[in-house]
């Protein structure tokens, strides 16, 4: 199983266009949860990270875990995640 | 970014509405320009939820769409936008190294167009719990406060428009003023408004001293001070909207002056103290927070560069 990242975003969240445009620059696949055309994955990312909140990038690892790779816009905290 | 030793037009520090502009300009007159940005390209005007007085836009314009445009238009002609935070700039001559996170730039001539960025409260909790109960983005993450008690700090324009943005999902906002509002006429009559239909509360003279999670999860409480007397209130999270900081802190050590408050000073020109390097838009000393002057100092700035470096010679030997 590859490394998959997943990008939680709202409407007019700069930042959120912000995270995205690093990840097509680092050409990183990912997914894309815009809470606010599919509200009911709201309450399960903010149980995940903790954070109420966008944009929240996850990653699932090899081992199936899904980790946190960054909170906002922390292009050092994503970087990191992505080459761990 | 990737190694690059060119010897560049000009690098643009910052992708904010100033820079943007000024790269329409310099673009378009084939000056070679590459842009820095170290967060959001638009800069604060893009995380702003509606912009009702910039010129050209009857019905207003939502910030990200504005800063979308800026930044297609700049593109369009060549702009080289890049990712990267920005350490310090350094000037040897007529050539300029702008060193950054990805490596260094080498350039003819500089714009520093950082803007600010927003001021904080540097109590305890707030860094803790940003992101969980502690934000600066009404349009980025007010939609997760849908029925919830929120507290907005700020007396300005800022704190006065972004509250009642907020008044959308909130089901009670409380602004909390440190001394009076300062909000525009306008403003204050709307604000008038949503006092009356019991969507906000304002506390003057009202000053935070801690922002609280008794879960250590997500905030629950602010504490502080109302009028002398101590002052506690339920909310479910906190929005900071109490001024701006220019971004000048990578220019510490250089030659450029600033104000007593970090701005950059600057001649009519936009030029610093430093030959070659201009300053426009908020971080500029003089500035006047607004959109369209940072738009119009942007191409001010572009003009002088132009200027400058026709009177350099614009085919400098490379060294």
């Amino acid at each position: 199983m590859s490394k998959k990242v997943t990008v939680y975003t709202r409407n007019n969240c700069a930042y959120c266009v912000q995270v995205k445009r690093y990840l097509d620059i680092k050409k990183q696949d990912y997914d894309v949860i815009n809470l606010d055309e599919n509200p009911s994955e709201e309450a399960s990312v903010v149980a995940k990270s903790g954070a109420r909140t966008v944009p929240i990038v996850m990653i699932t690892n090899e081992k199936g875990d899904e980790l946190i790779a960054s909170i906002g816009w922390n292009p050092g905290a994503l970087s990191s995640a992505l080459a761990a | 970014m990737q190694q690059d030793d060119k010897l560049h037009d000009v690098v643009m520090i910052g992708a904010g509405p100033s820079a943007l502009c000024a790269a329409v300009y310099t673009t378009r007159e084939d000056i070679d320009t590459v842009l820095v940005e170290k967060a959001v390209v638009g800069g604060l005007a893009a995380i702003t939820d509606w912009v009702d007085n910039y010129p050209g836009f009857s019905k207003g314009i939502s910030g990200m769409e504005l800063a979308t445009e800026l930044q297609a238009q700049a593109e369009r002609f060549g702009a080289d936008i890049r990712y990267g935070e920005v350490l310090s700039i350094r000037d040897i001559g007529q050539e300029k190294v702008v060193e950054t996170s990805e490596g260094p730039l080498r350039a003819k001539t500089i714009l520093v167009a950082t803007g600010s960025n927003y001021r904080k409260l540097e109590i305890p909790g707030e860094e803790k719990y940003y992101g969980r109960g502690v934000h600066y983005c009404a349009t980025c993450d007010g939609a997760f406060y849908r029925d919830k008690k929120l507290a907005v700090i700020g007396g300005g324009n800022s704190a006065v428009q972004e509250a009642l943005f907020l008044t959308r999902f909130a089901s009670h906002i409380d602004l909390l003023v440190r001394s009076k509002l300062r909000a525009s006429e306008v403003l204050q009559c709307e604000i008038d408004k949503a006092i009356s239909e019991g969507k906000i509360t304002v506390h003057l003279e009202t000053v935070l001293s801690e922002i609280i999670a008794s879960n250590n999860k997500s905030v629950d409480k602010v504490v502080g001070t109302k009028a002398g007397e101590a002052f506690e209130l339920d909310v479910d999270g906190v929005f900071v909207f109490i001024g701006l900081l220019p971004n000048t802190g990578f220019l510490k050590d250089s030659d450029v002056e600033l104000d007593e408050i970090g701005m950059i000073k600057t001649n009519i020109r936009l030029e610093t103290s430093i030959p070659g390097v201009f300053a426009s838009g908020d971080v500029r000393s003089g500035a006047t927070a607004q959109i369209a002057s940072a738009v119009g100092e942007g191409a001010t700035a572009a003009l002088s560069i132009r200027e400058y470096l026709e009177q350099q010679g614009r085919e400098q030997p490379v060294v």
